[in-house]
């Protein structure tokens, strides 16, 4: 067999031909003027490409959607200062609250948004435009449990023994539950010892603790459990998958948390930014983004809502739902977060 | 003895290993001892003055370790067939072993739900066998954790098994049985030491791949069976206690590497080697 030879010469100009092309993409990229957006994983990553995308390429520029949980989200800009691996974040006021605190982001112009016009003074956030409000209550499969009434029920009836699941203080839904059943079995949305209380004398709710809510769907899909806490957009989407799913309002009252975009200090593609922004709030990516699997409420007045949405809450009804005190959570998050899985370790 | 001329085609993979593994490694254990007013152990002081971290490193070693023997017991007996197959029965081994490698853990774990599930086929067997009047579910505990881990690791210890193996004529078990050796004999005193080193390099691919799996031990052990990866991940990602979270990293790697160590040597002990 012939020997293999390759001079350094040869070895040079090989390396510099695939660094070269290695190259070509983020140069292409950032030629068109590409906005990288952090968004939320599965049913938002897949509607707000599908939805956003070719409005963003009409207009010239290109978009990078990037899932990422709002926490993670922070952790990572958090990890390159300076240099942010988003133009633009995606969150609801609590983790906004942390990125404030820690300068991870700017005040908007918001002369450059043309829809701007278009959302209700409420979601005209100077650091940014409310995308949507995620409503949030209890999915459960009507095929293994009945409807439950509210938070205290699950505790109470035997029917929902075993077939509940909750996920620990760092997921958004779960923290503005907790903060409900702290209402109601403790003095006030802050008392988590009277939810800490609550799980050690129900040990059969602990069994069903799991990371997230992503793994709750799989979970629910998979029949092993039967409830957990949710946002309207996680019914919407096992719905969407033939799955027997139902949302119901707890009794004592919906929390709901508006999800807002946000420009990162240092955001490299500006226009491709404010246009994303644009974008998402326009009506016809809204129209498209009320529609199932992601059904999600719109904040553009001229968007008119589905039936589906209206049953699960009207534009009148928003004022009524329950908007938590971020900045307690905020305080006490940590705290919290270390003793629940403390707690659920046993 | 590595020849002067030869030096220079090394450079580039010291360059690299410095850049990209000494550096971070320093950068991490620097982060670990950072405090506002420099040096500090406060925050090893703040992992090891919490019992619930202790039990968590504990808990990781011990999966780590019944990983490593379950993988063991069901790697052995097949590296042997192997070993004593014919050529396609090899093929056939070889490629049932690498599959599962070329499939996304993400995958391999998203399949052992259905599989642990209260409808999956091991609750439907127990059933059926009349083991269990009504579905079980082995999602969430540690030996349904345990099952999955051991399937995903078992190729990384087949296969250095195998390399050894193949390297060793089928005559040794042949010759030993003509000097009058029962099968158990042949295996503790022939095939066993001859195995050692290629056990020796899956028990370490095993351990340091279940006791740095957070995928499969979130989804599968849940939110009730904790290890050091979860916790490095809340630190870092949800508390962004990041000095914290590199303490831990480094009381990990520490840890692991004690025990790595712990079987080379005894791996490498006279009374077991020794017949070799």
């Amino acid at each position: 067999m012939k020997n293999f030879n390759i001079t350094r010469r040869h070895f040079g100009m090989l390396a510099a031909g695939a660094a070269a092309v290695a190259a070509l993409p983020f140069s292409a990229r950032a030629a068109g003027g590409t906005a990288v957006a952090a968004t939320f994983p599965g049913n938002w990553e897949d509607g707000y490409r599908k939805a956003l995308t070719p409005i963003l390429q009409q207009e010239g520029y290109g978009l990078t959607i990037a899932p990422a949980m709002a926490q993670d989200q922070l952790a990572k800009v958090m990890a390159s200062p300076g240099n942010p691996p988003y133009d633009t974040l995606l969150m609801s006021p609590g983790q906004m609250a942390t990125a404030i605190e820690n300068d991870l982001i700017q005040k908007i112009d918001p002369s450059r948004l043309k829809n701007w016009g278009m959302l209700a003074p409420a979601f005209q956030g100077e650091y940014g435009p409310t995308v949507t409000i995620e409503v949030n209550g209890i999915a459960y499969n009507p095929d293994m449990v009945p409807k439950p009434k509210g938070y205290r029920d699950l505790f109470e009836n035997p029917a929902y023994k075993g077939k509940v699941s909750w996920t620990g203080f760092a997921s958004n839904t779960a923290v503005m539950a907790y903060s409900q059943i702290a209402r109601i079995f403790g003095s006030g949305p802050t008392d988590m010892d009277a939810v800490f209380k609550l799980f050690r004398d129900n040990p059969e709710h602990l069994k069903g603790v799991v990371d997230s809510t992503n793994h709750q769907m799989t979970l629910f899909q998979q029949g092993e459990i039967a409830v957990f806490m949710c946002s309207t957009g996680n019914v919407a989407r096992l719905k969407s998958l033939g799955m027997k799913a139902e949302f119901v309002q707890p009794e004592t009252g919906s929390p709901a948390a508006p999800v807002n975009i946000h420009l990162t200090k240092g955001a490299k593609n500006l226009d491709a930014a404010y246009a994303y922004m644009d974008a998402a709030i326009s009506k016809a990516a809204q129209d498209m983004l009320k529609m199932p699997p992601t059904e999600m409420f719109p904040t553009n007045k001229d968007v008119a809502l589905t039936p589906s949405i209206e049953a699960y809450v009207t534009r009148d009804q928003l004022a009524n739902m329950v908007y938590p005190d971020w900045a307690a959570i905020n305080k006490n998050r940590a705290d919290w977060i270390r003793k629940f899985d403390a707690l659920v370790a046993g | 003895m590595m020849k002067a001329s030869g030096f220079p085609y090394v450079v580039p993979m010291l360059l690299l290993s410095v850049a990209f593994f000494a550096t971070p490694l320093a950068v991490l254990v620097g982060f670990s001892f950072s405090g506002s007013a420099g040096f500090t152990l406060e925050h090893y002081g703040r992992f090891f003055g919490d019992a619930f971290n202790f039990r968590v490193l504990v808990n990781t070693a011990r999966l780590g370790l019944e990983t490593v023997v379950g993988t063991t017991l069901l790697g052995v007996p097949i590296a042997l067939l192997y070993w004593h197959s014919g050529r396609t029965a090899r093929q056939v081994i070889i490629f049932l072993t690498l599959i599962p490698m070329l499939t996304s853990n993400v995958v391999r774990t998203f399949a052992w739900i259905v599989i642990l599930g209260r409808q999956g086929p091991i609750s439907e067997a127990l059933m059926a066998l009349g083991l269990t009047g009504s579905p079980i579910s082995l999602m969430f505990t540690e030996f349904g954790l345990l099952m999955a881990m051991c399937q995903i690791d078992l190729p990384l210890i087949i296969l250095p098994l195998i390399a050894i193996l193949s390297r060793t004529p089928v005559q040794f078990s042949e010759a030993a049985q003509i000097s009058g050796a029962g099968p158990w004999r042949i295996f503790v005193t022939v095939l066993l030491p001859l195995m050692l080193p290629g056990m020796l390099a899956g028990w370490i691919l095993v351990f340091a791949s279940t006791s740095s799996s957070f995928v499969t031990q979130a989804v599968i052990g849940g939110a009730r069976n904790v290890y050091v990866p979860q916790l490095i991940y809340r630190e870092v990602g949800t508390l962004f206690d990041w000095p914290l979270a590199s303490a831990i990293a480094v009381v990990l790697l520490i840890s692991t590497g004690c025990l790595l160590v712990a079987m080379t040597m005894i791996s490498r002990h006279k009374r077991l080697v020794g017949h070799a």
